[in-house]
């Protein structure tokens, strides 16, 4: 990353590299929505480019870099839940779809790719029911395995706040895939 | 007791972050508690079937669109964003409001008498810190009765009687304010005489 402060646009491309997959993993998990994801996984790499001189030598790279990609996935929440509240319709389709977290019957003979597809999506229609501020330090934790302390550092929560945020969501989590997982016989 | 000393434990349990004890404490409770051992259960498969989520993938070009696109931010002059949509509607509604009061007040003013008019202007612009009674003036002191008896007040007495020694000067060219004053000035002989601005704080 000193190397990228002082502008050497060949360590920017290999910081890019590195990180891109845990970026966009992280951003279209807790968007739940692969083609804004890699918008806005690109967006965190141009803000760590345009702010580089900002970055501490000394911190961590990655709390650094996560607590961008975490600042604008909170912001692209809040701006879909503010476009949700104007279009009521849209609210009303999402409730009905979360409330009915499921698999739909698998038919006879059905490609197993596709129920493992159906799979994903409706992990990832759960994982974006829950709450944006549990949301986050979920993904951070569960899916990214950051540790607490680093997780409280990207957004800005003392420890305990994260564990009970994360227990929180672990909790509402279960309770969204319980259908699944009974259906599923897990 | 035990079973919310139980359920405290879960998210450490998952993570892996109790002491031997512990673990064996819970383990011993869940054989007793089946109410317990199925809701750890529960929570175990929801978390092994979020981790079992496959990682996504980069486009094959992310990297390069990526440069590309920092490359371009970078040498971009500002990129502060300007003002965001949603700002609109409410610029438009305050200098909407801001257009209708000042025409307000000015055909507030122009409707009254020039008399009136001279000692209403003053009465606006003369709020400034009251140093106490004049000789010879009995005005309302400023914490008792209402704004408007202030300022009816205040127009009433002389300007020295006020202290200005706390004044700030700000200078909004084409308007020069003092506290508790107001003067327009007005540069050339071409400026229209219509933009005069009266500011009362």
């Amino acid at each position: 990353m000193g190397r990228v402060a002082e502008g050497d646009e060949r360590a920017f491309t290999e910081l890019v590299r590195r990180f891109q997959g845990r970026v966009i993993n992280l951003v279209s998990r807790v968007l739940n929505d692969r083609e804004v994801s890699d918008d806005l996984a690109q967006e965190v790499f141009v803000r760590v480019y345009v702010h580089r001189r900002n970055y501490r030598r000394g911190s961590k790279f990655s709390t650094w870099l996560f607590t961008i990609a975490a600042n604008l996935a909170k912001n692209e929440i809040r701006r879909r839940v503010r476009r949700r509240n104007w279009f009521s319709l849209d609210a009303l389709q999402e409730m009905v779809n979360d409330s009915a977290i499921q698999l739909a019957d698998p038919k006879e003979g059905q490609d197993v790719e596709l129920q493992r597809a159906q799979l994903k999506q409706a992990i990832g229609k759960a994982i974006a029911a829950v709450p944006e501020k549990y949301r986050i330090a979920l993904v951070l934790r569960d899916l990214e395995g950051f540790p607490y302390e680093e997780i409280g550092e990207m957004l800005k929560i003392p420890g305990g706040t994260v564990r009970s945020r994360i227990n929180r969501a672990r909790g509402i989590l279960k309770r969204k895939l319980q259908p699944l997982l009974r259906k599923e016989g897990l | 007791m035990s079973c919310k000393r139980a359920r405290n434990l879960f998210g450490r349990t998952w993570d892996d972050e109790v002491t031997q004890a512990e673990r064996e404490w819970l383990e011993g409770h869940f054989v007793s508690c089946a109410a317990c051992r199925a809701e750890y259960e529960g929570l175990a498969r929801t978390m092994e079937l979020v981790s079992s989520m496959p990682r996504e993938e980069s486009p094959a070009d992310f990297v390069e669109r990526t440069v590309a696109r920092a490359r371009r931010a970078a040498t971009e002059p500002d990129r502060v964003p300007g003002i965001s949509h949603r700002w609109i509607p409410i610029t438009a509604a305050a200098a909407l409001l801001a257009v209708l009061g000042g025409s307000a007040i000015q055909w507030a003013g122009l409707s009254t008498a020039p008399e009136q008019r001279s000692t209403t202007q003053a009465a606006a612009i003369q709020q400034p810190t009251w140093v106490g009674p004049a000789p010879g003036t009995t005005p309302a002191a400023p914490s008792s009765g209402t704004d408007e008896q202030l300022v009816a007040g205040a127009a009433t007495v002389p300007d020295s009687v006020f202290n200005h020694g706390d004044d700030v000067e700000f200078i909004l060219d084409p308007v020069t304010l003092r506290k508790g004053r107001a003067h327009t000035t007005i540069r050339g002989t071409d400026a229209p005489r219509g933009q005069q601005a009266t500011i009362t704080f």
